[in-house]
């Protein structure tokens, strides 16, 4: 996990009844440098959240005293557009939907690994502004979205029209370790978890186009997580 | 404990008949009685008043010979008769006087002929000259009927109520045993002995009928229950695969991991295993939801084409890795009510078993076409296939033919497209490829 900046820690609140989840979440993230504020009920959560003194907000869907969309609603009414990612055990998976309806940034269904819920926190933090950009560049890569083409230095690349789809989202988020759900539920709009490694296909097709043989490779894979975009020559 | 008799609704439902009973009886005597009492009497007093009027309209002189010669000795109508003179003497006849309270007016009434302890039904007339004349009629049979009619009903009512009624506590006491032995057989299920079946004894009657189908579905329960052991009993076996090689490559990490990397690599090998636990356990979860049903709230207008597309792309580089030719012919379909994620699910399984289970150089099709009921999509490859007897095998949980356990997979996913199939009312049939299998999913129109 990367550990942020220490002059500015990013603030993390976390609203959860369960106190196993919340030990183990604070936990995480106080150890990464977050710095990390734990409610347990939905009046204490809104309360906190309300304060504005927060970066991110990671909130249970079912929460004591006050429902976790309940606890959304009322922050967005308030202007508050501090980012939310909801949690939620399977079994509510049509909540999903709601979820992200009711102003939620992102959904996570429970059980998952603290991995994930990094990499969507990051993503969240990095969220990338909506730019007028026709062309997207990161180091010696260059996509031109208008043309639709690729090339890496000097070297033309021929996509795919799959392939420019992923890259177009891999370049817009340089740096940030973007796990296989999110990349299914963001570039294929696929909302469960495919049996088979086809992420992985996917990502080492585009790969052995992007390093060619003798260049610095710029897609890695992170261990545990996914993959991630890095600026690498 | 069994309650008293008269709670007992069988029994309740016999006194209530034997009251109707009682009451249609009643009717019946009520009508016999009237038909006696009331129309008889009607005859005679019709008769009475013609023969008076026959009698008053002779000549004086004819009159007294014709009460005493005709009148009198016709015992067959029990005939009364006499002529009295303006004092009350009497001239002629079998009445000794006058009867009590008689009226000369030609109305008919009941009346006792004095000193012959008789009732009759008599009329007076008052002739021209000044005599009276009363004709009566002996209604003593008609009396004597009336007290048959009273007695049959209270010897025939009574009796016919007991029996009813005897009849009724017989039935409802026969009815609670039987009640009673069904009550006794579901409290031992509901303890648990699932074997235990209520007993039927052929007769075919409604508490039989119903003792067949409550053990029908207790056989149903049971096979599920039995269902509900194996797959307990699968995903035990199934979990304890994946977990006792993680436990393997944990201690094998532990002794024998000389650098990091190493260590790294045994690591990450083994959370991969327990990731192939979770995901088994999230298989059955999601099978579990679908087939709840929750789902169908949230059905909507669904393009499969499009959907087919989208899966197409995602799977193609798959197929490319394992040198498996895939084709896709769409035609433009007309849409269909239902769950977009759970569809792209279906078909994305069966697209992924279809591409994992054909060998390298083999090919796999995905097709859309309009049916005439609604959308038909079919999924092709030239695998080994599934021999007829299994096909209806692989859709159920943790299934797996002999040819498909060597490639990786859970059993589950046919038993999510069928799940996923169930719940949107379409029907998923397996046919043959030559070589291969085809699986053809039939969608039906919203309606």
């Amino acid at each position: 996990m990367k550990t942020m900046d220490a002059s500015s820690p990013v603030r993390l609140l976390v609203i959860e009844d369960d106190q196993e989840t919340a030990d183990e979440i604070v936990s995480e993230f106080a150890e990464a440098g977050y710095d990390v504020k734990h409610a347990a009920d939905g009046p204490r959560g809104l309360a906190l959240a309300g304060s504005g003194n927060f970066d991110i907000i990671v909130m249970d869907r079912m929460l004591p005293g006050l429902d976790g969309l309940a606890v959304l609603g009322a922050l967005r009414q308030a202007q508050l557009q501090t980012p939310v990612i909801l949690m939620s055990a399977l079994g509510d998976v049509d909540e999903r939907v709601r979820g992200l309806k009711a102003g939620g940034d992102d959904y996570l269904t429970k059980p998952f690994v603290m991995a994930e819920l990094a990499a969507r926190i990051e993503a969240l933090l990095r969220r990338p502004a909506l730019s007028r950009e026709t062309v997207l560049r990161v180091g010696s890569l260059e996509m031109d979205l208008i043309e639709r083409r690729v090339r890496r230095g000097p070297r033309e690349i021929d996509l795919l029209p799959r392939e420019f789809k992923l890259l177009d989202y891999l370049m817009r988020r340089p740096g940030q370790v973007l796990t296989r759900a999110m990349l299914l539920e963001n570039v294929w709009n696929y909302r469960f978890i495919a049996e088979t490694n086809l992420v992985d296909v996917h990502v080492g097709k585009l790969r052995k186009k992007i390093d060619a043989p003798g260049e610095a490779p710029m897609i890695q894979s992170v261990r545990g997580s996914g993959f991630m975009l890095i600026a690498n020559g | 404990m069994s309650p008293p008799l008269f709670r007992l609704p069988l029994f309740r439902l016999t006194l209530l008949y034997s009251a109707l009973f009682a009451c249609s009886t009643l009717l019946l005597f009520a009508f016999i009685y009237w038909q006696t009492a009331v129309v008889e009497t009607q005859r005679v007093d019709g008769q009475l008043l013609h023969d008076a009027m026959f009698l008053s309209r002779l000549p004086a002189a004819d009159l007294r010979g014709t009460i005493d010669n005709r009148v009198m000795p016709d015992f067959r109508r029990v005939a009364h008769a006499g002529l009295f003179g303006a004092d009350g003497a009497r001239l002629a006849g079998n009445l000794p006087m006058l009867p009590a309270g008689m009226k000369f007016d030609g109305s008919i009434r009941r009346t006792d002929v004095p000193d012959a302890h008789l009732t009759i039904r008599a009329v007076g007339l008052s002739l021209p000259d000044g005599t009276r004349l009363v004709l009566g009629r002996n209604v003593e049979s008609l009396d004597n009927l009336q007290l048959v009619v009273v007695h049959a009903l209270e010897l025939g009512l009574g009796p016919a109520l007991l029996l009813a009624l005897g009849a009724g506590a017989l039935a409802s006491r026969r009815t609670r045993k039987q009640l009673q032995t069904v009550h006794e057989t579901a409290e031992r299920i509901m303890r648990g002995d699932l074997r235990e079946r209520l007993p039927t004894h052929g007769g075919g009657d409604d508490l039989d009928r119903l003792a067949i189908s409550v053990n029908h579905m207790l056989d149903e329960i049971a096979r599920l229950m039995d269902d509900m052991k194996a797959i307990g009993d699968n995903i035990a076996h199934d979990l304890r695969t994946p977990l006792t090689r993680v436990r393997a490559r944990l201690e094998r990490a532990r002794d024998s991991a000389s650098t990091t990397e190493e260590w790294h690599e045994m690591v990450d090998r083994a959370v991969a295993g327990l990731d192939q636990a979770l995901r088994l356990i999230t298989a059955l979860l999601r099978i579990g939801e679908i087939e709840g049903g929750r789902r169908r709230a949230a059905f909507e207008p669904v393009a499969l084409d499009q959907i087919a597309r989208e899966i197409a792309e995602l799977y193609e580089p798959f197929a490319e890795e394992k040198e498996v030719a895939f084709a896709l012919a769409l035609d433009p379909v007309r849409s269909i009510s239902g769950d977009r994620d759970l569809l792209s699910e279906l078909i994305s399984n069966l697209v992924g078993n279809a591409i994992k289970f054909t060998p390298a150089g083999g090919s796999v099709c995905l097709s859309l076409s309009d049916g005439i009921e609604g959308p038909v999509l079919q999924v092709a490859d030239t695998g080994p296939g599934i021999p007829p007897e299994q096909r209806d095998l692989v859709f159920k949980r943790f299934y797996r033919s002999d040819a498909s356990r060597s490639v990786e997979g859970y059993g589950l996913g046919l038993s999510l497209v069928d799940a996923i199939a169930k719940l949107h009312g379409f029907k998923v049939v397996i046919g043959d490829n030559h070589p291969g299998c085809v699986f053809t999913l039939r969608g039906t129109l919203p309606p």
